[in-house]
């Protein structure tokens, strides 16, 4: 859910932009340890990065028939967590409002806020929470994509109605923007969140050395899920 | 899949002109977009930059007709309850069946917010369209952005291409087999493309650490740096032409259509 240029007034974008700041610093000063440590970790998130970028320019079919893209972030988050994910989102976002015209550059700071930092964080906490209680990874791989696209969606209708309240006040513009956005959003949240747990599924079954390497999941709860599949 | 606008950045008639020349007249257009009270000086800059597109850069103009399309589905939907959540003045449109009225003062600002839009659309696409994004990262590294942040961004730029071709390969033979027939079937493909396409994608990335490490890669990637110099009477141009809107956005504040 990209805010297009020139939709936030002043002093909305400004703020948006102050927001997003400081995780973005603090992304970037881990970013910068972690390639320090082990330079391979530079070029696997680059092509994480793209991978984000060309599934979120994919279309998903959609029930309205309304132009719908996956968000994406949700697997970066699993993967790097949500810090490195912000980081890569800003990236990601760059070259959509320049190659694509998603978004803008003064809605920069509010796009990267919901889709970069809200939405990864809540995916990763979901993943985290899912795993310590031993829940089913597949599903949990499902609610945490989908529940990050919802949560998005969530926080750009609070954006746009903090930004225009009208007479309504915030709460009755809020509700008007959530739910003309549940259209679209909320099959998209189903779709993606089905869509990232067959990639998670694929990876486990076809490449788990992955998974192994970047400490998601142990190798004993890898070969289970193999086995019930089999 | 998308037609990129960094196709023409690299084959348009406007490609020898300096590049940070261009990003500062297309940032500074929009931030007057943005920050102008009417929306006269927001549809000046469109017209005025969907000129520089057409006539200066030489951008195909079906291209850019189908280009402007892309945001009207958001625009659409946001603007609509823009219109009717804001009150004030004369009623103009009321809904019969329903609590919802259409007022002066929130038809005036919701096309102040159409014309802020399409104005800044505008303006991003003459940056897309006119200045590649390799450019970019050069001035953004003269303007002291950390390293780690650019090197980041153009391996992300250069996997980009690589990942668009495959997915439309695997894309394209899938419809051949008629994976996109049903909505079941679809959503299954997509996910079959997705996760194929996350494992090349390591895979390819970790050829690319091992062909870095062969080339003594030390955590910096070396940028060759290009020349840009300014004629003067570019930049003139691009100082009244920026002095004019800002002119006009100030005068023609507190007009309103209705």
């Amino acid at each position: 859910m990209h805010i297009m240029e020139g939709f936030l007034p002043s002093p909305w974008w400004e703020i948006w932009f102050l927001v997003s700041l400081p995780f973005i610093v603090f992304g970037v000063y881990q970013l910068n340890r972690l390639v320090k440590e082990r330079r391979e970790t530079l070029p696997l998130l680059a092509v994480a990065g793209a991978f984000v970028f060309v599934l979120s320019s994919l279309k998903l079919p959609s029930f309205t028939g309304s132009c719908s893209h996956p968000t994406g972030t949700g697997l970066g988050a699993i993967l790097f967590g949500p810090c490195i994910a912000g980081v890569l989102g800003l990236i990601v976002l760059v070259f959509q409002a320049v190659f694509l015209a998603h978004g803008g550059i003064t809605t920069l700071g509010a796009n990267v806020f919901s889709m970069g930092i809200a939405g990864p964080a809540v995916a990763y906490l979901i993943y985290k929470a899912g795993t310590r209680a031993g829940a089913n990874t597949y599903a949990t791989v499902f609610a945490a994509a989908a529940l990050a696209d919802l949560f998005t969606y969530v926080v750009t209708s609070i954006q746009l109605a903090l930004a225009f309240p009208g007479t309504t006040g915030f709460l009755g513009a809020f509700m008007a923007f959530a739910a003309i956005f549940a259209v679209t959003q909320v099959p998209l949240a189903i779709i993606e969140g089905a869509i990232i747990a067959l990639v998670f599924k694929y990876i486990v079954h076809l490449k788990p050395e992955i998974l192994i390497r970047l400490n998601l999941l142990p190798e004993s709860t890898i070969q289970r899920l193999k086995e019930t599949a089999a | 899949m998308h037609e990129m606008l960094e196709d023409f950045a690299r084959r348009n008639e406007l490609r020898e002109t300096a590049p940070w020349l261009k990003l500062f007249l297309g940032v500074a257009s929009i931030l007057i977009c943005v920050s102008s009270p009417g929306p006269i000086a927001p549809l000046l800059v469109a017209a005025s930059m969907s000129a520089a597109i057409l006539l200066l850069a030489k951008i195909p103009a079906r291209f850019y007709t189908h280009l402007l399309l892309i945001p009207v589905s958001f625009a659409l939907m946001s603007i609509i309850v823009v219109l009717f959540i804001t009150g004030g003045g004369r009623v103009l449109v009321d809904l019969p069946a329903l609590p919802l009225a259409v007022t002066t003062e929130g038809a005036n600002l919701a096309i102040l917010i159409l014309a802020r839009v399409f104005g800044g659309m505008c303006s991003l696409y003459f940056i897309g369209l006119t200045t590649p994004m390799t450019e970019i990262f050069d001035i953004l590294h003269r303007l002291r952005v950390p390293t780690v942040l650019v090197d980041l961004a153009m391996l992300t730029y250069r996997f980009i291409f690589i990942l668009i071709d495959e997915a439309g390969q695997i894309y394209r033979s899938q419809v051949m087999r008629l994976g996109y027939g049903r909505f079941r079937e679809s959503v299954n493909s997509l996910g079959m493309l997705a996760g194929t396409l996350f494992i090349r994608t390591w895979e390819s990335g970790e050829a690319l650490i091992m062909a870095m490490d062969a080339r003594c890669y030390d955590g910096l990637l070396a940028v060759p740096e290009e020349n840009q110099t300014v004629s003067g009477l570019s930049l003139t141009v691009a100082l009244v032409y920026i002095g004019t809107m800002l002119w006009v956005s100030l005068t023609s504040g507190g007009m309103q259509i209705l």
